[in-house]
């Protein structure tokens, strides 16, 4: 395998904000995965200006740039958690904290207080051994086409109190020839227009079901369904019931009711769902507070052990 | 320095860390990541001596999950130094061992873990030194390689020019602690002498000769100063192990008679008795520092001789300092050191104390004026 080098760690504005809530709203210092995707980016010299100058001659494949793009992580509220005290990754361990997480793993992170903002020496060690065994596909590239899971991003807060910022952030690569961690640029992505270049070669990835229901009921549709096979008759039976169930009793089909002549009446229709819709959300929403404060009195609870393991008085 | 405030567990590593390392290692910069109780500390520097300098590595301890083992954050210039990424070689070392079956209740293992990580250190950076492409570092590296305990590091940076610098203990045929007769030191003494080699730059042709300088460890000094000893020349085109042979053979002479100028200096206090009775307070080691009660007629007070190593070459330095007078401050009134007396290192000891002693008796008239003139300006 090559050493690619990535020209820059892209992380959009929101993502990289939750990162730094979680890292400073947890109580000690705390590391997690890193998911999210890598592209190869053609740079383009192409211009509106006359052709007047040509541009510098490189050749295109040499010119193109490795980027990757962070988009989602998960934190797991402690250090040493899919690693051993020498930096040995554990996949088993990876496998339970990646759970349910449709991206692809790009790296890790480390958040620690009031420490030095280069890497430690257990973080070389993992970043090293999280490289040599987990990798990812280079998107729209022909060869090399994969690349190891060698982003690391660090947070710490500054050693003294004098400084006006609190929080520091890096971004690094392991380069596996030399066996260091190379300091990269971390690009923040955030909507507007000045961004619009970033969303070139981005492909949206979300949790959401591949729905096979059908909404149209058209001739040439139905047809090629018969040409399915049973299990995708099943699986689209069983999407369509997830999406029912979400409506609550709203059927799909109805929405084209919306369009012409019927919409003016059917609106009021609508507005009920959405309520019912709204309703829903309110109370998984108390659902949810009451679970978190049961957990936080658990993990109080769990603080408290430890420090009586610790023989830490309060 | 107080522990109070880090977790017990983490104190007593700490502890037995500062206690039992043959190194002084130092703690500074103590803090705290935790977020609840910032007043548990749980991460600190530690500044530990390496080739006659200070390498300062951070260890973070998380207070939030106090059983986990430590990480360490070595200095900005070390990146490359990898102690334990060995991922592929089985887990042999005692610095591996003690990091994968860490046990918090074992307060040995932190002294295991650094002292592991600083042998690892010497051996990153002889490789470093070893790297660089310069003759004469090669050469002298491959000469000098059979003493032993030798430390080497390079230094490098864009504002700093390149340099490799060596740290040799000095080996003499004796050892410093039994030569003295009642030695209160509890490690054995050593001499270091310092070698920094410029790194050539291609421009230039011939080698500068390094920067020599002797170190040791800090107690030696009561009894012999390395700031004194002249350092033999070093000629052109001469090597390290040309050049310490001659020198250890210079230092054990000079330490010898380091050692009887203990016996001089002894003899002299002794001398001294008979003129100003039992001292008050003598150093009975090394003799560098003796306390007597005298009297000008009526007025007492106290000499104190404070001897240098270079006694009797050196006149021993005096104090005065009155039994009967006080200053502003209510404390004994003193007089700044007396060094300008009549002196000559070719008397014998006898008549240096006789010398001495009517020195005092004119010297006791002026102080006695100078303790009644302080009195009434008071």
């Amino acid at each position: 395998m090559d050493d690619l080098s990535l020209e820059r760690i892209e992380i959009p504005g929101p993502t990289l904000a939750s990162l730094i809530q979680r890292a400073s709203s947890s109580p000690g210092d705390v590391d997690g995965l890193l998911f999210g995707q890598i592209h190869r980016i053609a740079s383009t010299t192409l211009s509106d200006d006359s052709p007047a100058e040509p541009p510098p001659s490189s050749s295109s494949s040499s010119s193109d740039q490795i980027v990757a793009t962070v988009t989602s992580f998960i934190s797991s509220g402690k250090t040493v958690s899919f690693y051993d005290p020498l930096g040995r990754v554990d996949s088993r361990r990876i496998d339970s904290l990646q759970l349910g997480s449709p991206d692809r793993l790009l790296g890790w992170f480390s958040a620690r207080r009031t420490t030095a903002n280069r890497p430690s020496m257990r973080e070389l060690a993992v970043a090293s051994s999280l490289s040599s065994r987990f990798q990812l596909p280079i998107e729209n590239s022909e060869s090399p086409n994969s690349m190891p899971s060698s982003v690391f991003i660090l947070l710490t807060t500054p050693l003294t109190d004098q400084l006006i910022h609190t929080h520091e952030y890096r971004a690094y690569q392991f380069r596996p020839l030399n066996r260091r961690l190379e300091p990269r640029s971390l690009g923040i992505v955030n909507i507007g227009p000045a961004f619009r270049g970033h969303y070139g070669s981005f492909n949206p990835k979300s949790g959401f079901p591949p729905l096979l229901c059908e909404v149209s009921s058209s001739a040439m549709m139905n047809e090629d369904r018969d040409e399915g096979s049973l299990s995708g008759k099943k699986q689209a039976v069983k999407d369509q019931k997830e999406v029912d169930a979400l409506a609550d009793g709203f059927g799909v089909g109805s929405l084209k009711r919306l369009v012409g002549p019927e919409a003016a009446s059917y609106t009021g229709g609508v507005e009920e769902m959405y309520e019912r819709m709204l309703a829903k959300v309110e109370s998984l929403a108390s659902e949810v507070e009451k679970s978190s404060a049961k957990v936080l009195e658990l993990d109080n609870h769990n603080r408290k052990l430890r420090y009586r393991v610790a023989r830490i008085e309060r | 320095m107080a522990f109070e405030a880090f977790p017990p567990l983490i104190a007593d590593q700490l502890h037995y860390l500062l206690n039992h390392s043959s190194d002084s290692i130092k703690i500074e910069n103590v803090r705290s990541g935790n977020r609840f109780n910032p007043r548990i500390l749980d991460r600190f520097t530690l500044v530990i001596p390496y080739c006659l300098d200070a390498i300062k590595w951070d260890v973070i301890y998380n207070s939030e999950y106090p059983s986990a083992p430590p990480d360490f954050i070595f200095g900005p210039d070390d990146e490359d130094f990898m102690p334990c990424s060995s991922t592929i070689a089985p887990v042999d070392s005692l610095l591996d061992k003690a990091l994968s079956e860490w046990n918090n209740q074992d307060s040995t293992l932190l002294l295991v873990l650094i002292q592991g990580l600083r042998d690892q250190y010497v051996a990153y950076q002889r490789k470093r030194v070893g790297q660089v492409d310069d003759d004469r570092v090669k050469f002298e590296i491959s000469t000098v390689l059979t003493r032993k305990r030798i430390e080497m590091q390079m230094t490098s940076g864009a504002d700093k020019p390149e340099e490799v610098k060596f740290a040799v203990p000095l080996v003499m045929d004796m050892s410093v602690n039994k030569l003295v007769v009642g030695c209160p030191w509890k490690n054995e003494q050593k001499i270091y002498l310092q070698v920094v080699y410029p790194i050539l730059r291609k421009y230039e042709s011939a080698p500068s000769s390094p920067r020599l300088k002797l170190v040791s460890s800090s107690d030696l000094k009561a009894l012999f100063s390395v700031v004194d000893v002249k350092l033999p020349p070093w000629m052109d085109g001469m090597c390290l192990a040309e050049y310490l042979p001659h020198l250890e053979e210079t230092l054990e002479r000079q330490i010898l008679e380091a050692v009887s100028a203990i016996v001089v200096r002894r003899s002299f206090v002794e001398a001294l008795t008979l003129f100003l009775g039992r001292p008050l307070e003598a150093d009975p080691t090394f003799c560098r520092k003796a306390s007597f009660l005298a009297t000008s007629g009526p007025f007492p007070f106290v000499v104190h001789f404070f001897f240098p190593t270079q006694f009797p070459k050196q006149q021993p330095a005096l104090m005065l300092q009155s039994c009967q007078h006080l200053n502003q401050l209510s404390e004994p009134v003193k007089l700044n050191l007396l060094t300008d007396y009549p002196w000559s290192p070719r008397w014998e000891v006898g008549r240096m104390a006789e010398r001495l002693c009517d020195f005092l008796t004119d010297e006791a008239v002026n102080f006695k004026k100078y303790c009644n003139e302080a009195l009434l300006q008071h």
